[in-house]
């Protein structure tokens, strides 16, 4: 309640307004450590329960491969995390794409956190979320309310920048490498992309991508009618070039190819899975498709034809949020712009970005 | 013996945290990511680039313009100040949610809209959560 209040004072909040879901990040061992278990631990014990329906972020592993991987003290330290929002009546999802779980609908007032997720809940569902921390999703989660500052009062959720786009965005990691490049730019700013289109992947990388490299939560599609008053930006086709281009920090051959953040859609395992069909992953090489438990059930059939491929289809978890370099990766290849940006400072790896035909292209035999 | 009288001079700014405490101050003028730019453990910078990389952050009353990063971050400037590595109050040019509730939790002082400018790495100040206030109070010779 306190972080609550508190945050609502400082950001000009009137009152604490009733939300429909929460989203918590914060789950995975390898970034949350051992004294938030604490933190966590008392919460729970002191009778810290839901007040609305809240879900999980990916962990640090999953129930099939990963478990088997690390030691047992990791194993148990995560095992024991998602006990402990169990233990608060939080649902152990274990994805950043709650929105293909439970689809919130326009105007919903949530609280989300996971900026990913956050982006995609406000620009292409229309739903309205703060760019939540984990500790303000929970403390959230737990009272069932959050302060209406932020894009919860609809004087902010008006854009502030005016993006010209003067370039064609083909493959996804256009979208990607052109999020990583506004985000540097826009900081928090909320961007309308006169003309942009793309289908809702490639929009979920683009907002992935702009959330990871800047703070804002919402892009729009369209330019708002008084867009002469607007700061203006153009971006070109060398833009996007330039920073797929940096986004790549070798040219060495990859030890792990990597489909899945965010979580895919059932569409982008059915994608992967056409790609694969009559083909093998070649031996020595490895291929993870991640996403949630949710869309690997609906997608069976499409995870039957990656699986038989040789690849391999992981729930709960992805390569951001686990200990690759402990299981030998060095070299990462992905058509995710968002793990290209952070994969080299959060797990120590070189990553290369390319569409996603090239990366499967890499991982079978010819 | 230095002159006392351009020692002391007090920063108006915006109470974010209550209490109060006096320390050294560990000056920034970089914004500093709590995950991935510290290290969990130790409270050793280790942020790329940083112009506090290899300091540590125990004890210190930290001064930096803001915030950035994951909101993780919150439950690592928790998990520093629980485990005695950490900073010993906050003092930002802007508050951001990140630092805001990692100070909550680690119930450390903190005060923001203050020019961090004014003050040096080194300089003895008092940090007032309450008033939003930081005083300096010595020059650290």
């Amino acid at each position: 309640m306190k972080i609550l209040v508190r945050l609502g004072d400082l950001f000009g909040a009137t009152r604490l307004i009733p939300i429909q879901s929460t989203h918590l990040s914060g789950v995975s061992y390898k970034h949350l450590g051992d004294a938030a278990i604490d933190f966590l631990d008392e919460l729970a014990s002191k009778g810290g329960r839901a007040q609305t329906p809240s879900s999980l972020n990916p962990s640090s592993l999953d129930q099939e491969i990963l478990v088997k991987r690390y030691s047992k003290d990791r194993v148990a330290k995560q095992q024991h995390i998602i006990e402990l929002y169990k233990k608060m009546l939080i649902q152990p999802t274990l994805t950043c794409t709650p929105y293909y779980v439970q689809k919130p609908k326009p105007t919903q007032h949530l609280a989300w956190s996971e900026s990913s997720a956050v982006v995609y809940a406000n620009s292409v569902l229309k739903a309205w979320t703060n760019r939540e921390g984990a500790p303000s999703a929970l403390a959230a989660a737990l009272v069932g309310k959050t302060p209406n500052y932020g894009i919860h009062q609809p004087q902010n959720r008006q854009p502030n920048v005016l993006i010209k786009l003067e370039t064609k965005l083909s493959a996804e990691t256009d979208y990607g490498a052109l999020g990583i490049h506004l985000g540097k730019f826009l900081k928090e700013k909320i961007p309308a992309l006169e003309g942009l289109r793309g289908s809702d992947d490639e929009l979920k990388q683009l907002g992935a991508a702009m959330a990871s490299s800047g703070m804002t939560a919402r892009f729009h599609r369209e330019a708002p009618s008084k867009k002469e008053k607007l700061e203006t930006m153009t971006v070109e086709a060398k833009d996007v070039e330039e920073t797929t281009s940096n986004l790549c920090t070798t040219d060495q051959k990859p030890d792990l190819v990597f489909i899945g953040c965010p979580h895919c859609s059932i569409n982008e395992v059915k994608s992967v899975a056409r790609a694969l069909e009559g083909k093998k992953v070649r031996k020595g090489a490895e291929l993870w498709v991640c996403t949630s438990r949710h869309v690997k059930e609906k997608a069976k059939n499409y995870v039957n034809i990656i699986e038989r491929a040789g690849g391999r289809v992981l729930c709960d978890t992805c390569v951001l949020v686990t200990w690759v370099k402990d299981l030998g990766v060095d070299t990462l290849l992905t058509n995710s712009a968002k793990t290209a940006f952070y994969a080299p400072t959060l797990n120590e790896v070189d990553a290369i970005l390319r569409p996603l035909s090239q990366c499967l292209k890499t991982v079978c035999r010819s | 013996m230095k002159h006392l009288k351009a020692t002391r001079k007090i920063l108006r700014g915006r109470g974010i945290v209550t209490g109060r405490c006096k320390g050294i101050a560990l000056v920034s003028q970089k914004p500093l990511s709590f995950l991935g730019g510290v290290d969990y453990n130790s409270g050793i910078v280790i942020e790329k680039g940083h112009d506090l990389k290899g300091e540590f952050l125990r004890d210190k009353v930290l001064c930096f313009p803001s915030g950035h990063g994951s909101t993780v971050g919150s439950y690592v400037l928790y998990s520093l100040v629980k485990k005695g590595s950490g900073p010993k109050a906050i003092v930002n040019q802007v508050a951001d949610t990140v630092v805001v509730v990692g100070a909550i939790i680690a119930e450390i002082p903190m005060v923001d809209q203050i020019d961090i400018k004014q003050i040096k790495t080194g300089y003895i100040v008092e940090v007032d959560g309450d008033k939003g206030m930081v005083k300096i109070v010595g020059r650290g010779d």
